[in-house]
């Protein structure tokens, strides 16, 4: 096991590195650069912030030096931002973004196993239906209106009640974290929950539901103790992937629920060219995606008895 | 073979239908068959003559709907299963009777260890503690012959060979040693070596506790080993019922006799090609009138296509359904009877 984690690490780096270069020579490939922006500068300006930043070395030369600084873990001075360096940015913004996305995250597994047992168990019958319709709607429309909408509940709720039930934007409390999770969390839900429902239709057509009944159990236990946690396996799987759609969809509720997250920087930072933190945050998010995925894979080994890690590979 | 008493499985004149998008197809049509302790019963027939759905219908197994019950009865120990709920039915099912499948590999619970699974039936229906429990399940599994029981019952399906899975489907439907087993198909699914193996242990076990077996299968050599008495099964109905001698060396009924013809013979030398049954079976959302058989019976005469033959007694306790048998037939084409 311990050697499998080892090689999946591995590999990950590999990927990483991937990553980090195909984003460094296609960044560079886009026109213009951080230093050209509304104010004029002189050539001779131009020519001290380049030597600066290094930016009049060649790109290849360019490269080795991002590459060394990456290893040690530095990633730079941002370029739009005086003074700041690219570590403390992420710091400073990643923790939020990464508690939104947790939340989320759960919003999305919790909701998506639930409705989609509720669907199956439902099948043909007016819950069914309705969580059906609901879960193409929420499919079918973007986040950034659900995040107006919400904030339009909110709204809504506070009158009702009187007070200030929950902020409309910003972050600090719990209460902050509720809707803007949900918001995020939606798309993903409502994808699981269709998973999760063919799977639960799936798993009940199966011989050893059969079995289970020819045995005499009851309802209940067959759907706790035999269909639901063969049924789970497929959507366990791809929660890597639903990782990755929440942590880099999380830019855009970031925006509307004004969270100080991460996405913000990054997207921010592709407008600038701010060569400094797109690298910084393309390959900590890489890195992150790939960690998440690797804790699914071993997190399925302990779901899934028959996924077990090849002796003869290890 | 028969005994007096009240036989541990008697169905009479089950009908089973299902309704599909191509109209109802009437899978079962008026079946009867009994079944005493310590007897075997095999219930053999075509793919889709309703041997399966027979004993679905009388565990409450088949999905309803589509499927339904239209008519009929089936008593275990006096008892009628027809029209129990589920709850009804559960209280039932894996105690007094149980049930192994086709296919071993598929009808085990993936992923959940083997000990536990056989040991969910006795929590269910003794009400005994889940260590308790799993004591007893690893006995079953030594009662299966399954060496380093303790350790196997910690595994998962996925690390048993297909025979030792079934081996565990057998100890699971016996750990509330039921008084009927109900084999679907048993060994369809596995190689001859284990095919006799897994036969024996439920002959050896159905001798000790003394229960009565359902086989149902498509293999007569399986039913010339097992069997104590047949129902031969076409298109949703008994064609044929006797001892297994009778169906073997008296068969009255034609679908049986091209069954026979069906079927290698090593002592049966000059017989290279085996003949095959012509045509299909028939379509069952509309089954032939008449008798059910006449479109592919080489003696089919005029009144099999418009008249249901009904049942004849050919011997002791051996019926058949074919118009020849009637006594105002004309003399049937004497049938290498001899017994070999």
């Amino acid at each position: 096991m311990g050697s499998y984690i080892a090689r999946r690490l591995l590999s990950g780096v590999i990927t990483i590195w991937f990553i980090a270069t195909a984003t460094f020579f296609g960044m560079h490939a886009v026109p213009g650069d951080p230093l050209l922006n509304d104010k004029a500068v002189t050539p001779e300006i131009r020519a001290n912030l380049e030597r600066a930043y290094g930016l009049d070395k060649p790109v290849p030369q360019q490269y080795l030096i991002f590459l060394g600084n990456m290893l040690q873990g530095d990633f730079g001075i941002s370029f739009t931002q005086q003074n700041r360096r690219v570590n403390d940015i992420i710091a400073e913004h990643f923790p939020v973004s990464a508690t939104l996305g947790v939340l989320a995250l759960l919003f999305a597994a919790g909701g998506g196993i639930v409705f989609g047992a509720l669907t199956a168990l439902f099948r043909g019958r007016l819950p069914d239906y309705l969580i059906m319709l609901l879960v193409i709607v929420a499919v079918s429309v973007p986040s950034f209106v659900f995040a107006g909408l919400g904030q339009l509940a909110i709204l809504q709720l506070n009158r009702l009640v009187g007070f200030s039930l929950l902020p409309v934007a910003g972050w600090g409390s719990l209460s902050h974290m509720l809707v803007p999770s949900l918001v995020l969390g939606l798309g993903t839900m409502a994808y699981l929950t269709r998973l999760m429902r063919s799977s639960m239709l799936e798993v009940a057509e199966t011989d050893y539901i059969r079995t289970a009944r020819a045995k005499g159990l009851t309802p209940q236990r067959i759907f706790f103790r035999h269909q639901l946690r063969n049924a789970i396996l497929p959507v366990v799987t791809v929660l890597g992937p639903a990782i990755a759609a929440i942590t880099t969809g999380g830019f855009v509720v970031e925006l509307v629920f004004a969270i100080p997250g991460l996405g913000r920087y990054f997207v921010q930072a592709v407008q600038q060219l701010d060569y400094t933190v797109i690298m910084g945050t393309t390959v900590f998010y890489g890195a992150f995606l790939v960690l998440m995925v690797i804790a699914v894979d071993i997190a399925y080994g302990f779901i899934d008895p028959r996924i077990q890690v090849n002796k003869s590979l290890s | 073979m028969s005994e007096p008493g009240v036989p541990v499985l008697s169905v009479k004149d089950l009908e089973v239908e299902f309704d599909t998008f191509g109209g109802v197809v009437r899978a079962v049509r008026g079946v009867s068959y009994d079944v005493h302790a310590g007897e075997t019963l095999a219930v053999v027939g075509e793919s889709g003559c309703g041997k399966s759905v027979t004993v679905q219908a009388l565990m409450g197994l088949i999905p309803m709907p589509p499927g339904r019950v239209v008519g009929g009865s089936a008593k275990l120990l006096g008892q009628e299963l027809i029209g129990l709920d589920q709850a009804q039915l559960n209280a039932v099912r894996g105690a007094d009777m149980g049930m192994i499948f086709q296919d071993p590999m598929t009808s085990l619970n993936p992923t959940m260890r083997v000990g536990d699974q056989i040991a969910e039936t006795l929590v269910v229906h003794r009400g005994i503690t889940r260590d308790a429990a799993l004591k007893e399940a690893v006995r079953l599994l030594e009662r299966t012959r399954i060496p380093e029981a303790a350790q196997r019952a910690k595994q998962f399906p996925f690390e048993f060979s297909g025979g030792m899975l079934q081996r565990v489907m057998i100890s699971m439907s016996l750990a509330c040693t039921p008084k009927l087993l109900i084999a679907d198909e048993p060994t369809t699914a596995l190689d001859v070596t284990i095919q006799d193996q897994v036969l024996e242990l439920m002959r050896e076990i159905q001798r000790e506790d003394h229960m009565a077996i359902v086989l149902i299968t498509h293999d007569l050599g399986v039913v010339a080993r097992m069997a104590d008495r047949v129902a031969v099964m076409y298109a949703g109905e008994v064609v044929e019922y006797g001892s297994v001698d009778d169906i073997f060396y008296r068969a009255a009924h034609p679908y049986t006799q091209g069954l026979k013809q069906a079927m290698p013979d090593m002592h049966q030398h000059g017989k290279d090609r085996l003949e095959a049954i012509p045509g299909s079976p028939p379509d069952l959302f509309a089954p032939p009138p008449g008798c059910a058989y006449h479109p592919r019976c080489p003696h089919a005469m005029q009144i099999c296509k418009h008249r249901d033959p009904g049942q004849y007694r050919v011997g002791d306790a051996h019926y058949a359904s074919c118009w020849r048998l009637h006594e105002e037939a004309p003399a049937i084409a004497a049938e290498d009877s001899h017994a070999g």
